[in-house]
């Protein structure tokens, strides 16, 4: 056997960002949802938008063939109907076979097929002098970026949608005589070409954004039925880490694999294996599932501070952490895209004494929620629902922000 | 489920937004084109009545964008309908000409943007097909044509919106089925890693006996035979191996380890693992008074932890091969004294820290209500007294 250098002393795989061990589902999860062109319940989506786009293609393909015969010549406009159809039941089968993934070099090959597709209906076009009036197939192509928008990186759709505008207007500019005959039939044509590969690259982005926030959410959710204190999800991952390394290290000397006395490189193994484990059985004991949420959350992480010092918030029932999880998130979520400033700061105690706690079979644990950068009128009532199932609240407002003290009545724990 | 419903919703509150207006300005660019809309709506140019409402029903979808409201829907589809019929319904206009190709992205796309949020329930399906019909019923008789192009893109453009607003609504629960999939094994996960590290952690005892040799091997293993702590390492290795095979380890030669969760254990017993460790390394502990006395767990373990970190320094520092522990015990305390004959030292000249004596042995007795006091001179040995809660 031999001493693994890397297992000891040095984290042998880098933690995901947010604490969870690169291992767990959860981050396996949120790597999914968060990789270029991710697929969590975006593949139904893009086969919409491949529907979306075959209706498209059979309405232009009839207004081709009702044209045709205005066509000089027309033979350029046919093979650039082939070509499209034909790219665009590739993608289809493509990954009908594969799954729901492309390429890069199948989207550079598919990329070249919808210019060369542009540039033959303009071709036949360009004696007709009216573009907007005339051009099938190179409008298709707009919505056939559609399915793509599922299936690649935002940038990439951006990026075709901006060389096909450009591709139209150069052709706009250099064959149709702008008058107010023409004028709007252009703008027609290049509105149908370019804003369903916008609109569909927002909306899949909103979509995705959505699904993750949802996962962060639902994810942090589990802390809710945890016990007081908990050590969270990666101390037992590290903890069994450090075991192993020391029982490899240990098994070696036992066996005489590694030779006594130590080598100085092995001892100072020995020496920091010692200390990290020391670490790890110390830690995590006072850590709340409170404070296990918000660091595991990208998005509370950000931006809640939490203070509680005397680790009330373990007492808190599954219902009240719910209650404060929600209302938090809400508080966050509200805005769509928030304001750098937003923030929530939570303190929890010191605990006062109450009618109720007097009788001793409860005490009252304060929890007061300053924010940066809530305005009050902006609280959705579901915010209010969720403050409610704390316990009563008043609210109150503090530099232009929400400001709120919720008394939760919790069981005394002297009592328990 | 809720939560996420809202998002759905308030995505496609901001894509119809998103839609509607770009679709409103790309007709009002055309209509401004000069010579596009020629007719006069009584004295008033039609331009001047679309426009206004056009704009009327862009802040309708900037509130359809931030509410939840159905009314905005409504209120939007009315100034888009109006806008149209001023548009295409004015007497003296030609029929088929550019001003109906001007209002196509306008009715196809601007007033059916709101077909996006109108697929939930019968009612919405309900209005957004008179609103449909409505609008074609303006493009048939501003172009005086039951069959034109212009129809034609501007039911294209409806049938569009609707499956894209369908499509996209039905998206959603198939992705939170999978997201709450997730989330159930996340949480299950959570469980499990939790009830391990807790089983690990729980291992105090073991761990402690771990890290003492670990911390002989940091130091080359110098100061004990090599056999020794060949025997050392075996036996700590075989208890994490146990340990990671799910096993709670009962150690045998080291003596009665108790690591069952009972409440109370005996420190005899355990004392006596303490001593036999410690003779490997070479260093003879001898002990004296009370053998059995009950502790809670984590006090026993407290205490043992601090004992043996007390007996670990005699053997490295102290340059003696015994050492003495007298423990005793009284209604409400247990005190144990760690006394050795070694060199002892100045306690003005090395500080706590450095003995790392405030961290494992302060510390740790803190926690559980006890203390521990150090006495020490050169020359004259050292005594550690350490106390603990019964």
């Amino acid at each position: 056997m031999s001493i693994d250098e890397n297992t000891l002393g040095v984290p042998r795989h880098r933690r995901a960002a947010r604490g969870l061990p690169t291992s767990s589902t959860g981050a396996r999860s949120l790597r999914q949802a968060q990789a270029a062109g991710a697929t969590l319940g975006t593949g139904y989506l893009g086969m919409g938008a491949a529907a979306v786009a075959a209706v498209q293609a059979v309405y232009g393909l009839i207004f081709f063939l009702v044209h045709l015969s205005s066509y000089p010549v027309a033979a350029p406009a046919i093979i650039a109907w082939l070509v499209y159809l034909a790219a665009f039941i590739g993608v289809v089968a493509l990954v009908a076979i594969q799954g729901e993934r492309l390429t890069g070099t199948v989207m550079i090959a598919l990329s070249a097929a919808l210019a060369v597709v542009v540039v033959l209906d303009f071709v036949a076009i360009w004696p007709l002098h009216n573009v907007g009036t005339y051009a099938t197939a190179s409008v298709s192509v707009g919505f056939g970026l559609l399915p793509l928008v599922t299936l690649r990186p935002a940038r990439e759709v951006i990026l075709a949608t901006v060389v096909l505008f450009l591709l139209f207007v150069a052709a706009i500019v250099l064959t149709t005589p702008l008058t107010a005959r023409t004028f709007p039939g252009q703008i027609a044509a290049l509105g149908l070409a370019c804003l369903p590969p916008s609109i569909a690259v927002y909306a899949v982005q909103r979509f995705r954004h959505m699904v993750q926030i949802e996962l962060d959410r639902v994810l942090v959710q589990s802390n809710v039925t945890q016990p007081r204190f908990a050590v969270g999800m990666l101390a037992s991952d590290e903890l069994a880490r450090l075991d192993l390394a020391a029982e490899k290290l240990l098994d070696g000397v036992a066996t005489g694999e590694v030779p006594l006395p130590l080598e100085p490189q092995v001892a100072s193994t020995a020496a920091s294996l010692a200390t990290e484990l020391r670490l790890h059985l110390i830690e995590g004991r006072r850590e709340t599932w409170l404070y296990h949420a918000v660091t595991e959350s990208e998005y509370l992480g950000r931006a809640v501070k939490l203070a509680d010092p005397s680790s009330l918030a373990g007492l808190l029932t599954p219902e009240q952490r719910d209650g404060l999880l929600q209302a938090v998130w809400l508080l966050l979520g509200d805005r769509r895209t928030r304001a750098a400033g937003t923030s929530v700061t939570l303190t929890l105690g010191p605990i006062g004494t109450s009618i109720q706690s007097m009788a001793g079979r409860s005490v009252e644990v304060p929890i007061d929620i300053t924010s940066t950068g809530i305005r009050r009128n902006r609280v959705t009532p579901a915010t209010w629902n969720a403050l409610q199932r704390m316990g009563d609240y008043s609210t109150s407002t503090h530099q232009g922000s929400l400001r709120l003290a919720i008394r939760c009545i919790v069981e005394n724990p002297a009592d328990a | 489920m809720d939560l996420f419903a809202q998002e759905r919703d308030r995505l496609l509150r901001t894509t119809t937004r998103f839609l509607g207006i770009a679709c409103t300005v790309l007709s009002a660019v055309s209509l401004s084109f000069p010579g596009v809309a020629t007719a006069r709506i009584g004295p008033v140019p039609q331009l001047a009545v679309i426009l206004p409402f056009a704009a009327l029903m862009v802040v309708f979808l900037i509130m359809v964008g931030r509410s939840v409201r159905i009314l905005w829907v409504v209120l939007g589809l009315a100034a888009g309908l109006a806008a149209g019929a001023a548009a295409l319904l004015p007497d003296g206009f030609d029929g088929n000409g550019p001003l109906a190709t001007a209002v196509i992205p306008f009715v196809g796309g601007g007033v059916a943007s709101f077909a996006l949020v109108l697929h939930s329930s019968r009612r919405r399906v309900a209005l957004a097909a008179v609103a449909a019909v409505l609008v074609l019923a303006e493009v048939v008789l501003g172009t005086r044509e039951v069959l034109s192009v212009q129809l034609a893109a501007v039911l294209l453009g409806w049938v569009l919106v609707f499956v894209a607003g369908f499509w996209i609504g039905n998206s959603v629960p198939r992705a939170a089925r999978r997201i709450y999939s997730i989330g159930n094994a996340h949480r299950a996960e959570r469980q499990a890693s939790e009830t391990e590290a807790q089983r690990r952690q729980g291992a105090r005892l073991l761990h402690d006996t771990v890290l003492a040799t670990l911390t002989l091997l940091a130091h080359s293993g110098v100061g004990v035979t090599s056999d020794a702590l060949r025997a050392q390492a075996a036996e700590d290795a075989r208890l994490l191996r146990h340990l990671r095979l799910g096993s709670t380890p009962q150690p045998q030669a080291s003596g009665d380890y108790n690591l069952d969760t009972v409440e109370e254990s005996p420190l005899g017993q355990t004392l006596e693992s303490v001593k036999q460790r410690f003779g490997r390394m070479g260093l003879e502990v001898s002990w004296h008074g009370t053998g059995q006395v009950l502790l809670p767990t984590n006090v026993l373990d407290a205490f043992l932890l601090a004992l043996a970190e007390c007996l670990e320094n005699v053997r490295r520092h102290a340059g003696v091969t015994e050492a003495h522990v007298t423990i005793i015990h009284d209604e409400t305390m247990v005190r144990a004294m760690v006394t050795d004959a070694g060199v002892g030292f100045d306690l003005t000249g090395i500080s706590e820290e450095r003995l790392g004596f405030k961290e494992s042995v302060v510390n740790r007795l803190r926690e559980v209500g006890g203390g521990a006091r150090l006495f020490s001179a050169p020359g004259a040995g050292t005594t550690v007294v350490l106390e603990a809660p019964r």
